[in-house]
């Protein structure tokens, strides 16, 4: 294994930072962790958020089904991929059957394991993909149901008590569709990744 | 790599000629600062932010061996492979030898300042190796055969009109287009099957968390994740420097990053790589190519906190108005000025003059690096080493014994003949044909207020004195 | 409390009026000022350039001048700087503490330490635009910081209010370093002049007839790029407006 091979490398790292480092231990403590800030964790802030970020929130009435709102918003659409038990879609992420496929995928449903307020933010991990790792970034849009009793209020809580974090294997957070503002700063949404992403209540 | 003195001076003036770059840019930087601020104003901890995260990283610096080996434990236990490279040509011989072992040829790849640290491309590509950038800055670049130009926004030293010249040539778009949409929608249309036949994954990444061995990895574009995840093997590179103790720490970072950078709350992407995906291999580079070095260098080993956030490159009004070309490094403006020389003192001894010492990149730091302090002390190191220019030292060591010499000094400034006896001609006269280029010299007057003072005070006093003495 | 004024080598060579101004009004408020003959300047080209042992002299020279004066006032934020933050080339004595601790820029003294407000000698008939230099604002910290998203102060303006006569045009970056950056100014000029010229734009289309500082230095590069570019604006030490100066 190419670890064992290189053995002299990592001795020769560890070697130097152990004699020759400047800050000394003991001056430098470590802090407490810190939560600092608003840790509101309302849909209200969480809306407003994800709208700043480039997200949709996507309006459901009382009693409407999902595939109706997700029909609502993008009538054109063709293949519609589907990794929710609520959405029955053209096909499921799990018969996907390679990457070409999902290539072709106008609008994938996922559901979110949670939410962040203070940006907008929805988390995904391999459970929700049923392990399609890439697949959901190469669909062209992404729907996100979301419940609002999984709604954290800021970046510090969520990493303190989300434990997605410390158990999946794959974990993302996203916030808004795929953007970039590398050409003369206009910002484009949708650049390699998702087109746009929309968030259901649910 | 060839040693000589990075001519910052001279391209940044060549820069400047360029008006219409020349104002998008520092247009375009200053906005991106003052979005930072308008996000700094919205959070009234923002002070006690970024001192959490200076601690932090102070913290792990100085207990680095504890945190690479603890990292290093869980990141085995979850089945990622983590490697040892002491320098940029052994980082490039592992991924190399990774490649081999699979029989892979292309590489899809996240933007990574680490392998461009390392000069990677040059490496494989002759080697037979394509290597394709996947997010549209870098790729623009890339394209165009030049370096980052600045951490976070690898081509905003480019306009709209030179990207589409680029890519008419690279994907046959209109070589007229001013519409960035078209732009970006060309770039998005020849990455796709780049990506999808590729068979190597690499990224970077903004941090590692020593608790649960995770690698974090911050875009807004979402090509990391793209090229991470498609195909079954991903090389990571990261600097030994990236760890942070705990998951619940990671809040700080990702706080301060994008909206210190972009002035936006958080990037489109916050990616956490803690396990190889189902039936694929991940690898962690951990590079140390002068990190241990600069570790050990008392008034520099804080420059090791930088998150490369870039938002000292936004303030920098040098920076600002030089674009990041002219630091002729991979690492530009006030960051780079002061961990470029770790790299070679001689080739970069030129880039920590580029600077007014205004102290602007300080105050921006989220993590608190005495950016200004520490050009200030590389000033001194490099005098000291002999690797400024001989004239200036020359000017300097000259014009250090006049002050000290308060006679001498008056009758140098009261007439320039003694002014050229005392002050070599050729640095005299350097110095003023360089101020004189592109503004007036200070009006001459009738007296110094030294003369004035002795007439109106001195001698007015002492015919005071003598007045009472003789009445 | 003896004062020893400090009027650096350029004020000296190209400005007295300003440090005529400077004694003056330190007379004008009963202050007991007095100028060491010896004086040359505080070492900070020479520093600013990396060459800190070639400072230690002109450093030890200005210590030797002014260590027997209870405060050291100068009309330049850069220098006081250097003097307060940069002394560090010779030796740590009594003298060399006492001189770094007690050596004050003129806005600060007047503020902090005299604890001015008023001067009613003073008019000023004019729209200005005011310059802090980086020294007085992110090292003295005469002026809240952009950056730093502190509560806003400004102990020139706090003075400069007290003027008669006087209005305020605000730039759009404030705090804007003008590229004046000591050797810098000669190291990169292209770039040096080109935020000059940029800075004293700016502050002209904010509407100032005069840009007001309290460092000659960044000033003497302005208007020598306001005067190369046909910018009209003119420039005054906010030492001679606060003494009267009347234009």
């Amino acid at each position: 294994m190419s670890d064992g091979m290189n053995m002299t490398a990592r001795d020769a790292i560890f070697a130097k930072l152990r004699e020759h480092k400047s800050p000394q231990e003991d001056a430098y403590p470590l802090p407490p962790v810190a939560v600092f800030g608003d840790c509101d964790a309302s849909p209200e802030r969480f809306a407003k958020n994800l709208a700043q970020m480039g997200g949709k929130l996507l309006p459901r009435k009382p009693g409407e089904s999902i595939a109706h709102v997700i029909d609502a918003a993008f009538p054109a659409r063709q293949n519609l991929c589907t990794a929710v038990p609520e959405v029955e879609g053209t096909l499921r992420i799990e018969d996907l059957e390679d990457h070409y496929q999902a290539n072709k995928v106008d609008v994938m449903v996922v559901r979110a394991a949670f939410g962040i307020a203070e940006v907008g933010g929805i988390f995904l991990s391999e459970v929700e993909l049923k392990e399609h790792l890439a697949d959901v970034h190469l669909a062209q849009h992404l729907v996100v149901l979301l419940s609002q009793a999984e709604l954290t209020g800021n970046m510090h809580t969520a990493y303190r008590d989300r434990s997605e974090f410390k158990t999946a294997g794959y974990g993302v957070v996203m916030s808004g569709p795929s953007a970039t503002a590398d050409i003369q700063g206009v910002l484009i949404r949708g650049a390699q990744g998702v087109r746009s992403l929309s968030v259901i209540w649910d | 790599m060839s040693n000589k003195p990075i001519p910052h001076a001279k391209s940044a003036a060549e820069w400047i000629e360029k008006e219409d770059h020349y104002t998008f840019h520092d247009e375009r930087l200053w906005d991106m600062r003052q979005k930072r601020d308008e996000q700094m104003h919205l959070l009234p901890e923002w002070q006690d932010l970024r001192e959490q995260a200076s601690r932090l990283k102070e913290h792990t610096l100085a207990h680095l061996p504890h945190y690479l080996e603890q990292f290093e434990e869980n990141a085995r236990r979850n089945g990622i492979h983590v490697h040892w490279a002491r320098d940029g040509a052994e980082h490039n011989r592992i991924v190399e030898s990774l490649l081999k072992k699979h029989n892979k040829t292309s590489i899809i790849k996240s933007k990574s300042m680490i392998t461009d640290e390392c000069e990677m491309r040059e490496y494989l590509e002759p080697r037979g190796y394509s290597v394709t950038e996947t997010d549209l800055g870098e790729r623009i670049q890339q394209l165009d055969g030049q370096m980052p130009s600045h951490v976070v926004v690898p081509a905003v030293q480019k306009l709209t009109g030179d990207v589409a010249q680029l890519f008419a040539k690279y994907y046959d778009t209109d070589p007229a287009s001013d519409d960035p949409h078209e732009l970006a929608e060309a770039q998005r249309i020849a990455a796709r099957p780049a990506l999808l036949t590729g068979d190597t994954g690499m990224t970077g990444g903004n941090f590692l968390v020593a608790e649960t061995g995770t690698f974090v990895v911050c875009t807004n574009e979402g090509n990391a994740d793209l090229s991470a995840n498609l195909p079954d093997l991903h090389i990571a590179t990261l600097g030994i420097e990236r760890l942070i103790p705990r998951m619940a720490d990671l809040g700080v970072f990702i706080r301060l990053l994008s909206r210190s950078a972009l002035g936006s709350p958080i990037t489109q992407y916050t990616t956490h790589f803690r396990k190889p995906k189902k039936g694929g291999e991940m690898h962690v580079i951990l590079v140390d190519n002068g990190r241990s070095d600069r570790l050990a260098m008392d008034d520099f080993w804080s420059s090791l906190k930088c998150i490369r956030c870039g938002a000292c490159m936004n303030t920098c009004p040098v920076y600002r108005r030089s674009g990041g070309q002219s630091y002729g490094a991979v690492y530009s403006g006030p960051i780079g000025a002061i961990i470029d020389p770790t790299f070679n003192a001689k080739k970069f001894s030129t880039l920590p003059f580029a600077s007014t010492m205004n102290g602007s990149c300080t105050n921006v730091c989220p993590v608190k690096i005495n950016i200004h302090d520490q050009l200030y002390k590389w000033r001194q190191v490099l005098a000291e080493r002999h690797e400024i220019p001989f004239v200036k030292r020359a000017l300097m060591k000259m014009a250090g014994r006049l002050l000290a010499q308060p006679a001498l000094y008056r009758l140098s400034i009261s007439g320039a003949e003694v002014a050229l006896k005392t002050v070599p001609r050729f640095a005299l006269y350097n110095y003023f044909n360089q101020w004189g280029k592109h503004r007036e010299l200070p009006h001459p007057v009738k007296e110094t207020f030294h003369s004035w003072y002795k007439k109106n005070r001195l001698n007015k006093e002492k015919g005071a004195e003598k007045e009472e003495t003789e009445a | 409390m003896k004062i020893g004024l400090f009027i650096p080598c350029y004020i000296d060579a190209f400005y007295p009026k300003t440090g005529i101004a400077t004694l003056e009004l330190l007379e004008k408020l009963g202050q007991n000022a007095e100028y060491p003959m010896d004086q040359t300047c505080c070492g900070q080209p020479m520093a600013n350039s990396g060459c800190s042992p070639d400072a230690k002299m002109t450093e030890e020279l200005f210590v030797r001048n002014f260590a027997k004066y209870d405060v050291i006032v100068a009309p330049s934020g850069s220098c006081v700087h250097h003097v307060r933050d940069h002394f560090d080339a010779m030796e740590q004595t009594a003298d060399v503490r006492h001189v770094r601790q007690n050596t004050y820029e003129l806005v600060e003294f007047l503020h902090d330490v005299l604890k001015v407000r008023d001067f009613p000698w003073a008019e000023f008939p004019h729209r200005v635009g005011l310059h802090n230099s980086c020294a007085t604002l992110r090292s003295l910290r005469t002026a809240s910081m952009s950056e730093l998203g502190e509560p806003f102060f400004s102990k020139p303006k706090t003075l400069l209010s007290a003027v008669k006569g006087i209005s305020f045009a605000t730039p759009k970056r404030p705090d804007e370093c003008c590229g004046f950056g000591g050797t810098y100014s000669v190291t990169e000029e292209a770039v040096s002049a080109k935020m000059g010229l940029d800075k004293v734009t700016d502050h002209h289309e904010a509407g100032a007839e005069y840009i007001v500082s309290a460092d000659t230095s960044c000033m003497m590069h302005q208007q020598g790029c306001a005067e190369r570019n046909g910018v009209p604006i003119r420039f005054i030490h906010i030492a001679e407006i606060l003494n009267g100066a009347k234009a």
